[in-house]
């Protein structure tokens, strides 16, 4: 198979439809010379819990994986590169109040169109604090939560989310919401 | 992020999972998606635009309200731009050899950095 050959244009630039990540990424690493790609997790069957009372008399934690800025581990700022040295390798949680300072620069994302200049474009505690201040939320967990991107399935799976699931009981967390980046 | 849900979900924890990369997150399959058409990176909306950012929290809150069945996706009605164009630019492969041989380099670097924080705990 080759895949040295670029189409001229991605067909989801010229419909607009949604970006088919799992074709490039695969291609791409393919182009780079590895020969084993990454494989995206597949499943048939989905879980669902229904919620036992609404939002706004629920406790709703942050779930993230953005990592704490540490100024020892190289550009995490506005257009950062990608930084491996900025990941974080266990599950953590931080109190929301002072609200944390979390950056992105250590995932995988579009570094030619998103700045990441921003927390509230990739960590939407503020706006999350809004919803409880104003009813939306009947209560904001005081501490949030953060599951690490290691390309390892069976390390969420088996290790990282099991924590979080803990995490949720001692905090009694009645539903979450997740962030993807 | 994907994988955390369900497993929260499964453990009767309900769930809205909100991000960009509509095929990963479906691929995986999650309970409630709520999809924006952002470049990767925005799952929250725009940089400064905290309207936007406050409508798109409220389709979440919404969503986790509503759903009754697991694979409900939501798609929000903003744009990134009034044109398509950033959809060329993330994984392109319009690369020189000698732009593979230092994006290969890079990425080799990276993952090497990757390895030894995972062998050192």
């Amino acid at each position: 198979m080759t895949t040295t050959e670029a189409p001229a244009e991605f067909i989801e630039a010229t419909l607009d439809l949604p970006v088919r990540y799992i074709d490039r990424s695969r291609n791409y690493y393919l182009t780079l010379g590895y020969d084993n790609p990454y494989r995206w997790a597949h499943n048939e069957d989905v879980p669902f819990a229904l919620m036992a009372k609404p939002v706004s008399e629920a406790r709703i934690a942050l779930v993230s994986t953005a990592a704490p800025y540490n100024p020892e581990k190289g550009n995490q700022g506005p257009w950062a590169p990608y930084n491996a040295d900025a990941k974080f390798t266990r599950v953590y949680s931080m109190p929301i109040d002072p609200a944390p300072d979390v950056r992105i620069s250590h995932v995988g994302y579009d570094r030619k169109n998103t700045s990441a200049e921003d927390i509230n474009s990739y960590f939407p505690l503020a706006r999350m604090k809004e919803a409880a201040a104003e009813g939306r939320i009947g209560h904001l967990n005081e501490r949030f939560y953060a599951v690490p991107t290691l390309r390892s399935q069976r390390l969420t799976t088996e290790r990282d989310a099991p924590e979080i699931i803990e995490l949720c009981r001692q905090d009694r967390i009645d539903a979450a919401v997740l962030v993807a980046t | 992020m994907s994988l955390t849900a369900r497993t929260l979900e499964a453990a009767g924890i309900p769930t809205v999972v909100l991000g960009c990369a509509k095929d990963i997150v479906e691929s995986a399959g999650v309970p409630r998606f709520l999809f924006s058409d952002f470049p990767l990176g925005n799952s929250c909306g725009k940089p400064s635009d905290v309207e936007m950012q406050r409508s798109i929290l409220a389709m979440a809150l919404n969503l986790l309200d509503t759903a009754t069945a697991p694979r409900t996706t939501v798609q929000t009605a903003f744009r990134w731009t009034e044109d398509a164009a950033w959809k060329r630019d993330f994984y392109k492969l319009d690369m020189t050899p000698e732009q593979i041989a230092r994006a290969r380099e890079e990425m080799d670097g990276q993952k090497a950095i990757l390895a030894s924080k995972l062998a050192s705990g």
